[in-house]
C-alpha cells in the first residue's frame, strides 16, 4: 500500500512537472513574440504570468518535501525526486530568463529599430524545442536523447555568436543605438542560458538512470558576460 | 412423457424386466412344486428354500444387470458430456471453424439437442463479430486515415486512443502513448486545461499556438459520458497551413489597398485642383490632365497586372510551348529593353552561346519574365550601371541570369521579393506594382523551372531562373 501511494505520488509531481514545463516553454516563446511584434501589453501578461512559474514551482517542491519526510524513498525514487527538485529550480529559472526577455520587449514596444527578429526567433525555437525534448526524456528516461541534446546547444552557442558579432557591429556604426543594442544583447544572452539550463536538466536524467554526475558539456559555465 | 419415448434407453430395462418376469414365472412355479413334491414324499411340510434362492438369485442378476446398463449409459454420457466441454471451449477461444461435434452425440438425444444449439450459438457469435471486426476496421481506417488527431483518454487522464494524425501531432506512437498521462502526451498547459474541463462534462473549443515550431491548433474537448462512461476525447486540428494563408490573405489585402489609394489620392487631389480653379487657366489645366491620364494609366497597369497575376494562379493562362533556342528567348526582351536601359544612362551586354540545348517554352511567357526582370535592373541600378544577361547549362537545366550592378537587394529580403507586393524599400521603389516578380515566379513555375536571386548589398544583384532542357 505504502509502495503504491509513492508510486502514485511520483507519477502526479511528473506531471505537474510537464506542467510546469510547457508554462515555461510558452513564456519564452510568448516573451519573443512580444518582442517580434513590439506588443507591450503581451510582454506585460508574460511578466505577469512569471508568479504563476513560481507558484508551481514552489508547490511542486512542497510535494516532493512531504514526500521524503512521509515516504523516506530510496535509492532510485530518491536519485528522482533529488533530481526532480533541482528540475523544477531549472525550469524556474528558465522562467526568470523569459521574464526577462518580456521586460527587454516591454521597454523596445514603442522602439522603431529593427531587430535581427528572425535570428532571434530561430535561436528561441531551438531552445524552447530542446527543452520540450528534454522534459519528454525525462519522463520517459530516455537516456539516448539526454546523451545528444546537449550537442543542440553548440548550436545555439553558434547563433548567439553571430547575432552578437552583429549587434556590436551595428555599435560601433551607430553609437546612438548602444542602449537599445545592449538591450538585444540580454535577450540572446537569456535564450543561450536557457538552452544552458537544457544541458543541466540532461545530466540530471543521466543521474536518475545511472546514479553517475556528469558535467556534459564543459563550455557550461556561469559566464555573465559575454565572449566571442 | 418424454423420457417413454426414448426407447433405446427404456428398452435394456424393459428386457431385463422381462427376462426376470418370465425367469420367476417359470422358477417360482417349478421350485415350489419341487418343495411339494418333497415334502408329500418326506411328510415333512415343504421346504421353499430353493424358491427364496432362485427368487433371490434372479433379482440379484436383474439388479447387477441394470446397473451395468446405467454404468454404460452414464459412462457415455460422461464422455460426451466431456467432448462438448472441450468443444466449448473451443467456441470460446474463437475456433468456431474447427469446432467439432462428437459423434457419440448422435446416440443420445437430450445430448444431440444441447450440441445443436451450441453450433447455432456458435454461427451466430461467429457473424455477430465477424460484423464487428468489419465496422472496427472501418473504424480504424477512418481514424487513421483522418487529418485530425484524435485521443482518447479516461478520467484518471490515462491514453487509451491516439490516432495515426494525433501520433505525428505530437510525436509519439500509439502503443507508447497508451497507458501515459495526458499531459505526458499532449504537453501544453493550456490543452491540460480543456482536458480538465472536457472531463468536467463540458464540451468546449479553442484555437492556440503551440511548441517551438509553432502549430497552430484548433482543439475541441468532448466528454463521452453516455457513450463510454468515464472517457472524453480531444480533437486536434491542424490549422497552420490555413492560418498562414490568412496573413498571407490579410497582407495582401493591405497591400493591395496600398497600392489603390496612392493614385486614387493624387487622382482626387488633382480634380479637386482642377475644380477649384485651375480649369479656367488651360496651361496648368492640361498640365493637370495629363498628369491624371500618368496616374489612371497606373491603375490600369495595375490592374492589369493583378489580373494576369490571377490568371496564371488560377491556372488559366495558356501557354503555347514550343521547342525553342535559349539565345531566341533572350534576343527579343533584350532588344526591346536596350533603349530602355541607354536612356537610364546604363550599358547593357548579353552572352549566350549557340551550343546551348534547345528547351520547351512558351517565349512570350519567358519574354515577360526577362522584361520584367529588366525593369526592375534599370530602376535600381544608378546611371553609368551596367546590366548583363547570360545562359548556361547546370544538369537537365539551362539557368538564365539578369545581372546588374544597382544597389543589391538586402540578404532578409531575397527569398521574399518573389511575393506578390513585397517591396524591399517602399520609399525607394518608386512607381512599381510590386507584382513583376511575383508574376515571373509563377511563369518560371509553370515551365517547370525555379527562381531565386543572389546579391552583394550596394553591389550587384543577380536574377536567376531555370527552363528545364527539351527531352529527346
Amino acid at each position: 500500500m505504502p509502495r503504491l501511494t509513492l508510486d502514485r505520488e511520483i507519477r502526479l509531481i511528473q506531471d505537474e512537472t510537464l506542467l510546469l514545463g510547457s508554462l515555461v516553454e510558452q513564456a519564452v516563446l510568448n516573451a519573443v513574440d512580444a518582442l517580434k511584434s513590439r506588443d507591450a501589453a503581451a510582454a506585460r501578461a508574460v511578466i505577469r504570468n512569471d508568479i504563476f512559474i513560481n507558484d508551481k514551482r514552489f508547490a511542486i517542491e512542497n510535494r516532493i518535501l512531504i514526500l521524503f519526510a512521509t515516504q523516506s524513498p530510496m535509492a532510485r525514487d530518491l536519485r528522482l525526486l533529488a533530481a526532480e527538485l533541482e528540475l523544477i529550480t531549472e525550469l524556474e529559472r528558465i522562467g526568470d530568463y523569459a521574464k526577462g526577455i518580456a521586460k527587454v520587449a516591454e521597454e523596445l514596444a514603442n522602439d522603431e529599430t529593427p531587430v535581427p527578429i528572425r535570428e532571434i526567433s530561430t535561436m528561441a525555437d531551438m531552445a524552447v524545442s530542446m527543452l520540450h525534448r528534454a522534459l519528454g526524456a525525462f519522463i520517459a528516461e530516455d537516456l539516448d536523447t539526454a546523451r545528444s541534446l546537449p550537442a543542440e546547444d553548440d548550436q545555439v552557442d553558434e547563433l548567439y555568436k553571430t547575432i552578437y558579432r552583429k549587434i556590436v557591429q551595428g555599435m560601433i556604426a551607430d553609437p546612438s543605438s548602444i542602449d537599445h543594442s545592449n538591450q538585444i544583447l540580454w535577450v540572446i544572452h537569456n535564450i543561450e542560458r536557457t538552452a544552458d539550463r537544457v544541458t543541466n536538466i540532461c545530466e540530471r536524467i543521466v543521474f536518475i538512470a545511472t546514479g553517475e554526475l556528469l558535467e556534459m558539456d564543459s563550455s557550461d559555465d556561469e559566464l555573465e558576460s559575454p565572449e566571442s | 412423457m418424454n423420457w417413454l419415448s426414448n426407447r433405446r434407453f427404456i428398452l435394456p430395462y424393459a428386457l431385463i424386466f422381462l427376462v426376470s418376469i418370465i425367469l420367476l414365472a417359470v422358477l417360482i412355479p417349478l421350485t415350489s412344486r419341487l418343495a411339494y413334491a418333497r415334502s408329500a414324499e418326506s411328510g415333512l411340510p415343504p421346504d421353499f428354500t430353493l424358491t427364496y434362492l432362485s427368487v433371490g438369485a434372479v433379482a440379484l442378476v436383474a439388479m447387477l444387470a441394470s446397473s451395468i446398463a446405467s454404468s454404460i449409459y452414464s459412462q457415455r454420457n460422461i464422455s460426451v458430456i466431456k467432448q462438448l466441454t472441450v468443444t466449448t471451449r473451443q467456441l470460446g477461444e474463437g475456433k468456431y471453424h474447427s469446432f467439432a461435434i462428437p459423434r457419440q452425440v448422435e446416440s443420445v438425444p437430450e445430448m444431440h439437442a444441447l450440441s445443436q444449439a451450441l453450433e447455432e450459438t456458435a454461427a451466430k457469435i461467429e457473424d455477430q463479430i465477424s460484423a464487428l471486426s468489419t465496422e472496427q476496421v472501418m473504424l480504424s481506417t477512418v481514424l487513421g486515415q483522418m487529418t485530425d488527431g484524435v485521443l482518447i483518454a479516461s478520467h484518471d487522464d490515462r491514453v487509451q486512443l491516439l490516432n495515426a494524425a494525433g501520433e505525428k501531432l505530437f510525436g509519439f506512437e500509439e502503443n507508447a502513448a497508451l497507458g501515459r498521462s495526458v499531459i505526458e502526451v499532449i504537453r501544453h498547459h493550456a490543452l491540460v486545461e480543456l482536458w480538465n474541463i472536457t472531463k468536467a462534462g463540458k464540451s468546449k473549443t479553442i484555437t492556440i499556438e503551440i511548441g517551438a515550431d509553432h502549430k497552430f491548433l484548433q482543439v475541441i474537448g468532448i466528454p463521452l459520458g453516455e457513450q463510454l462512461p468515464g472517457r472524453s476525447m480531444l480533437l486536434f486540428q491542424d490549422l497552420t497551413q490555413l492560418h498562414r494563408l490568412e496573413i498571407v490573405r490579410k497582407d495582401f489585402i493591405s497591400n493591395i489597398s496600398h497600392e489603390l489609394r496612392t493614385p486614387m489620392a493624387s487622382l482626387k487631389a488633382l480634380s479637386e485642383t482642377l475644380l477649384d480653379g485651375a480649369l479656367e487657366d488651360p496651361v496648368h489645366a492640361r498640365h493637370f490632365i495629363v498628369r491624371m491620364d500618368t496616374e489612371v494609366d497606373n491603375l490600369t497597369f495595375l490592374v492589369n497586372e493583378l489580373l494576369e497575376l490571377s490568371r496564371i494562379e488560377a491556372g488559366r493562362t495558356s501557354f503555347e510551348f514550343q521547342r525553342i533556342h535559349p539565345c531566341d528567348l533572350m534576343n527579343k526582351p533584350y532588344e526591346r529593353m536596350l533603349l530602355q536601359a541607354e536612356r537610364a544612362g546604363l550599358s547593357m551586354s548579353m552572352d549566350c552561346n549557340r551550343d546551348l540545348p534547345t528547351v520547351f517554352a512558351d517565349p512570350d511567357r519567358i519574354a515577360q519574365v526577362f522584361i520584367n526582370m529588366l525593369h526592375n535592373a534599370i530602376k535600381f541600378t544608378p546611371p553609368g550601371g551596367h546590366i548583363h544577361l547570360g545562359a548556361w547549362i547546370h544538369e537537365n537545366m539551362v539557368v538564365f541570369m539578369v545581372q546588374d550592378s544597382g544597389v543589391g537587394i538586402p540578404e532578409k529580403d531575397l527569398k521574399r521579393i518573389f511575393e506578390r507586393f513585397y517591396k524591399v524599400d517602399r520609399a525607394r521603389s518608386g512607381g512599381g506594382t510590386g507584382l513583376g516578380l511575383s508574376i515571373c515566379k509563377h511563369m518560371v513555375e509553370a515551365h517547370g523551372g525555379y527562381i531565386w536571386a543572389e546579391s552583394e548589398e550596394g553591389r550587384w544583384s543577380k536574377l536567376f531562373f531555370t527552363i528545364p532542357i527539351a527531352s529527346g
